[in-house]
């Protein structure tokens, strides 16, 4: 849900502050256009700023105002004295100020030298649906007025930190002076998401990934605000994750240390949670599991035929259980994602004891199926999580699925319409378009993608909880994972966050690709892998020398 | 420390890692990898578990280092980095002290420095007084290198959620074979950001390397301010992809917290387009743009600007000059340059012997020892400047003859040294030696080491990491390691297993190493599978 005019349970921010501002300076009014020139790029005196995703509504004016690498906080509202907000402050100091700055030598002092946080709830809960949005307001004191030089305002903490990462896209380090400046000021800027689910997906069983590389990707995350970690922690190949109450599961790791401990995890989940994402870990059952029966042979149905999880026993549901349990510990989320994908039951009708216990059932191997995942659904529902499964659970049976399931899109487009229509709720990853694995999908066919494709209807459009892009990691491991990710996930990250019209009408390559490449030069700033923008395969090297800002 | 040996039963195995190669994935194994490997080393057969709230306990002149101190708090991240807990039995930790003694308070990081260290892992025993695990060293440098090589020895025990030392006890006397130990990064080509440039130095660290070339400019780009010319980064890319002074300074100061020099270059006079973006004097002309206008007095005024700016940013004894694939068909084609050439009785390549020479000139009386690539000492040798460091990359045969003429000599022979050379595998990296076809003893203490180059032209922020390493620490332990103890025998076995076990180290810490085992550099693995196999 979102916060609007129309919500009678959300409070919207107070804009009256701004009016007065409206008042006082010629801005110039470009919401929903953005007005730059394609030439300008490379200019030396252009003071052109770039924001990656495109906010929803903003006016900026022509001063450029110097910024005192000695900005003080100021917090205000019940929930301005979180320490998610304190820390973050810290975090961004050090982004804005990466360069030594020094003050002019003409005895100058700074034009902005404090940041006002005001966030008005004190109730910390990340959540899906949780207000992301805020307001920004970048502007000179002035004799006439008492408003504070930057004043976010938001209704959550995490909306607090969206708005400090568009306010370090609005500093810029400028060489000619050694100081940062905000161009174009003064800015008002009022933003929110357009999905509440905008998400990433990493793959830790065909790689696994070191936790500060899991780190890195998350802070890179928090650059493009989206806002949900979909953790593939297990799967056929390894199972890297430490579960106290079946402790032989984690020998299924590709080696003693390709591991997560359960300590491990949860530092995972907080330094998400201290950057507004959400972890969602999936256990994918019944058919990406082999690497189970390396703890407990048992699970599988024959030594010789592993997958998927043998469904005749009740000790693999104890297994499911013991696993849903110990995880629910760990992530916090509402949602947990239970797979289902890709379940081949010939294992099932060709091992004797499980054919034999499919006749015994009247089961085909597709009821089975169907018994598995509904089994597995009441199992994460009784410890009070939502279901979400792949979508061919919702092909397959979705007249059975629990009404709470969330159907998540990968074979192709048009199932999210029939999801929604069915009143589930969706998120789109269509694999044509989203999967970031697919090395030939270039950045404008991820950015053309959207998730309400072929849904007109309001109602069923509000089902649509957003989109996630997969890194799925069979050919990504540490050396490369981020410049698979980076940039092609940003153009995912703007269709999620920002209104469609505003951002992508007209000719893409004016309103889109500068700032795109704007964007992946800033993750490389901050010392993320970002691949160039321009090559069509992703991931490839430059093709030459250059600047980061055309290739 | 000699005597140590005798008080444990402790097996001595100088020279040689007595590796199984078919333990490494076994559960049950305790195997303890260094990378690179020390030059004496030897050990037991305890497990000690370390506290992580390991106390550090100082010694020596030199041992109140903020060095040292900082070097300790960043190694307790990388130690501890998961979350450790005590025993459910209540029992205590067998390590909870380091103490690093330095002998001498000199910090001044120089060619030669002192990087030796002893490293002492024990356990506290009633017939002794020793500490739980020493490092003792000269120079905070060698504390330096022995703070890495402990870091190597913990390990993340998940069975027991400790961080143990296998193997224990161990005893290190370890110095390097090379003074210089280099990694060439390319800036012009493309503009590195300061946070990529830091995550490589700090990578280098783990590597024991301690010479970062930073061959900041070339035709493509002028990334640097220099302030008495400060028209100059107008050569940069964009506005925004250029380092400030405070930017190379504090790259400066980052790698010396790390033990690691930085040499800067300037490539003059062939590879230095960019410089007439700001200045277009310095072109021969606007259509013919390289080498640098020789003819110009204020070619050279540019030249000493810059370097006076830059000896105050760059504090290390070595400067590069560069001096490489100098092309004088500009000169020779440009009138009034061919006029000059022609009343100083001057050939294009005279000229370019008169550049390099009078470049050179203007390093010496600022304090700093050349360096040219190796082209300058191949045409005109007898003319170098006495103290010119020659830096090989042609072709192999290079060092030999500039030591035998009594230069010093860096190796990075292009065939196995430079990084960009995609279709070089790690044993080709690793079977180079900077002493190929050198004998005399004499002769072998002028070659200062070599370097890995890790030229730009396909290599940006994206990439560059997954293409210095694995294969930079290769050369690392080339030339960091007795030749003998590292590569003797069957590599696969000596060396192979360590290199993997080196290169998962290194993306727990979160650097972008690409796999060992494919043929070519900076590929993606090729399925599904452990780190510690590809």
């Amino acid at each position: 849900m979102n916060c609007d005019a129309s919500n009678p349970h959300c409070n919207p921010i107070p804009r009256i502050i701004f009016f007065i501002y409206l008042s006082l300076f010629p801005l110039v009014i470009a919401s929903r256009n953005l007005k730059h020139s394609s030439n300008t790029q490379l200019d030396d005196d252009d003071s052109i700023t770039y924001i990656w995703p495109l906010p929803s509504e903003f006016s900026f004016g022509n001063q450029t105002l110097t910024v005192d690498p000695n900005l003080s906080l100021a917090i205000g509202g019940n929930g301005g004295s979180s320490s998610i907000v304190k820390e973050a402050f810290e975090r961004y100091k050090l982004i804005i100020f990466k360069h030594h700055s020094k003050l002019s030598k003409y005895g100058a002092s700074y034009d902005i030298g404090k940041l006002n946080v005001i966030v008005h709830s004190a109730n910390e809960e990340l959540k899906l649906g949780m207000d992301e949005s805020y307001s920004l307001l970048v502007a000179k004191r002035d004799d006439h007025s008492n408003i504070g030089e930057i004043t976010i305002e938001a209704n959550s903490v995490y909306g607090a930190l969206r708005g400090l990462e568009t306010l370090s896209q609005l500093c810029a380090f400028d060489y000619g002076t050694k100081t940062v400046q905000v161009y174009k000021a003064p800015w008002f800027i009022q933003d929110k998401p357009r999905f509440e689910y905008r998400g990433l997906l990493l793959d830790t069983s065909r790689h696994y990934l070191p936790i500060d590389i899991i780190k890195q990707v998350i802070e890179s995350m928090s650059y493009a605000k989206l806002n949900v970690l979909h953790w593939h922690i297990i799967d056929e190949e390894s199972f890297p994750l430490e579960v106290p109450t079946y402790p032989n599961l984690w020998k299924g790791a590709y080696t003693k240390w390709e591991r997560y401990t359960v300590e491990d995890a949860s530092e995972i989940v907080n330094f998400a949670k201290l950057r507004g994402i959400n972890v969602m870990a999936e256990v994918d059952v019944p058919g990406h599991a082999a690497s189970w029966g390396v703890g407990y042979p048992d699970l599988w149905p024959s030594p010789s035929c592993k997958e998927p999880l043998d469904v005749s026993k009740n000790f693999t549901f104890d297994v499911v259980s013991g696993i849903l349990s110990d995880m629910r510990k760990i992530f916090p989320f509402e949602l947990f994602h239970l797979g289902g994908d890709e379940v081949h039951t010939d294992c099932w009708n060709s091992t004797p004891p499980v054919k034999k216990w499919l006749q015994d059932h009247n089961m085909t191997g597709n009821d089975a199926y169907q018994y598995f995942v509904l089994r597995a659904q009441d199992i994460a529902a009784s410890l009070n999580w939502t279901p979400v499964n792949w979508e061919e659970t919702f092909n397959t049976f979705a007249a059975k699925l629990n009404p709470q399931t969330v159907v998540h899109n990968w074979l192709g487009s048009g199932v999210c319409p029939k999801a929604v229509a069915k009143g589930f709720r969706c998120i789109f990853s269509n694999q044509g378009v989203w999967y970031l694995d697919h090395l030939d999908v270039p950045w404008s066919t991820v950015y053309h993608a959207d998730p309400l494709e072929g849904i007109t209807d309001a109602s069923e459009q509000k089902l649509v909880l957003g989109g996630e892009v997969c890194m799925w990691g069979e050919k990504a491991d540490a050396s490369n994972v981020q410049q698979t990710i980076w940039p092609r996930a940003a153009a995912a990250a703007e269709r999620l966050w920002s209104n469609k019209e505003s951002a992508s009408s007209g000719n893409t390559t004016l309103t889109a690709l500068q700032r795109l490449e704007y964007f992946r030069c800033l993750l490389t700033r901050r010392g993320v892998q970002a691949a160039p923008v321009t090559n069509y395969y992703a991931r490839r090297p430059p093709t030459g020398p250059g600047s980061c800002y055309e290739q």
